[in-house]
């Protein structure tokens, strides 16, 4: 596990370029950094200062090289290298709250923005006016959009939201693709048309990830459940009350694995059953450092009976890597089918690189289906 | 006399009314369920926590907190050990779930 300190503040989001040498993140203000990596340092090449409000969401095209950047000002950026320096081109998204999440499809000829204007802002390039417009999904969210993830077919995209629940959306715009073939999630797909919904958990959905085949999606929620529907089962949707704290972000690293994290400041494996259509928890992934004990004098264990009502020695210190919870996962190698790394960022300001063979044989018990 | 407290508790949980917005219904169940609870021996509650599932533990943590609410005398104690083992089982998610649900008991 490669653990890199970047700030002493959280970082807000985060994004890789196309062959991971370069990484995009926010600073938790209003500006974009991005770090160059050199050998084992990492040194910052460019400063992206267009936003007035603490950027939220950013996403790196890897063919197009284009950065998109959403904010709390109510905008969105597409940010074009031209030599050395990135331009930006402001995207009108019609919003009246903050924008939360962006991405890129997977064609990268459209992106999607979710806010708290409680609608997905679908965002696509017109050639004749040469400006990118933006049309808005609306019903039935009734509350922000915090997370979004496109299927692979360019056209689905699910959404996790503050109302409890993700859904799934068309997002076919007919002026840049053709009309998309059947999927196990439905055949008609009109723009906006909502494909499934997730009956109420009890907790803001904080991020929602496709499987690499686009048939199960899955999401976590604040009430510390982690769920997937998968569409070859009819949609069915196995839950997972966890032991844990509530997750944050969750991707999948092979059809049946998904990694998730959040305020345990830990990333945890899951399997899914697909022939059970069940979830399981497969274990934590950080390996914990040894802590040195060092013996308590009496006066010392007096003092802890009196401060802390106990005299053990446990240390009062987080023994994961990410001493703060961690806020975003990325796949960085592998895609999401065969993930052989992935990345975490959190409120530690921390980036660390975590690779699943290491992890494999360092942790004895660990199954990755 | 310990299967009596440990059969009691089971049917306390099933009977549990899930979906129903009457508050004389919950006050009854909370009810009984206090009393199922703070009959049980300190040494008792660590099995009784274990015959549960996952939703049970769940349950079983709802109705530890509404009995925080309204402490009676010695009632804190007793809920105090049942949260302890409830706690061993159940995780801090167990406690989230308390906080987010939202379908009291």
């Amino acid at each position: 596990m490669a653990y890199h300190s970047f700030l002493l503040e959280p970082i807000s989001c985060h994004a890789w370029n196309k062959d991971r040498t370069q990484i995009a993140l926010c600073p938790n203000n209003h500006e974009v950094h991005i770090y160059r990596k050199d050998g084992a340092k990492w040194s910052k090449i460019h400063e992206l200062k267009e936003h007035n409000g603490q950027v939220t969401g950013i996403d790196w095209a890897p063919e197009s090289n284009r950065l998109v950047t959403c904010g709390t000002d109510r905008n969105a950026y597409v940010w074009t290298l031209k030599g050395n320096v990135w331009k930006p081109t402001l995207v009108i998204l019609r919003i009246n709250r903050a924008a939360r999440c962006v991405k890129w499809s997977p064609k990268e000829n459209k992106f999607a923005v979710g806010s708290g204007s409680r609608l997905i802002s679908i965002c696509y390039f017109e050639q004749e006016n040469d400006w990118w417009v933006c049309k808005h999904i609306k019903k039935p969210i009734r509350s922000t959009v915090l997370s979004l993830d496109w299927h692979p077919n360019n056209i689905l995209l699910a959404a996790g939201s503050c109302d409890f629940k993700c859904r799934i959306f068309s997002a076919y715009i007919k002026e840049v693709e053709e009309r998309p073939s059947p999927t196990p999630w439905g055949s008609k797909m009109p723009f906006g048309e909502l494909m499934f919904e997730s009956s109420s958990s009890c907790g803001w959905v904080h991020s929602v990830c496709f499987s690499a085949s686009g048939s199960r999606v899955a999401w976590v929620s604040h009430d510390s459940t982690l769920c997937l529907a998968d569409a070859g089962r009819k949609m069915d949707v196995a839950t997972l009350c966890t032991e844990t704290l509530p997750l944050l972000a969750v991707t999948f690293i092979t059809e049946n694995s998904l990694v998730a994290a959040g305020h345990d400041c830990c990333p945890m494996l899951f399997t899914y059953e697909e022939s059970q259509g069940a979830l399981t928890f497969g274990g934590k992934l950080d390996v914990a450092k040894q802590s040195s004990q060092r013996g308590l004098t009496a006066r010392e264990r007096f003092q802890n009976l009196d401060k802390k009502a106990s005299s053990d020695t446990a240390n009062a210190t987080l023994d994961t890597l990410h001493k703060n919870s961690i806020s975003q996962i990325s796949v960085l190698v592998g895609g999401k089918d065969k993930c052989s790394q992935f990345c975490t960022t959190g409120m530690d300001g921390g980036m660390s690189i975590w690779d699943v063979k290491s992890l494999e044989s360092a942790l004895k018990d660990l199954k990755i289906k | 006399r310990t299967g009596e407290a440990l059969r009691a508790f089971h049917a306390a949980i099933r009977s549990s009314p899930g979906s129903s917005r009457s508050p004389a219904m919950k006050e009854q169940a909370q009810g009984t369920m206090l009393k199922v609870l703070t009959s049980f021996k300190s040494s008792e509650i660590e099995q009784a926590v274990n015959s549960l599932d996952r939703n049970g533990v769940d349950l079983l943590m709802k109705y530890i907190y509404k009995g925080f609410e309204k402490p009676t005398e010695n009632s804190s104690a007793i809920l105090l050990q049942w949260h302890e083992k409830a706690l061993a089982v159940g995780g801090l998610g167990s406690i989230v779930r308390v906080l987010t649900a939202r379908k009291t008991v």
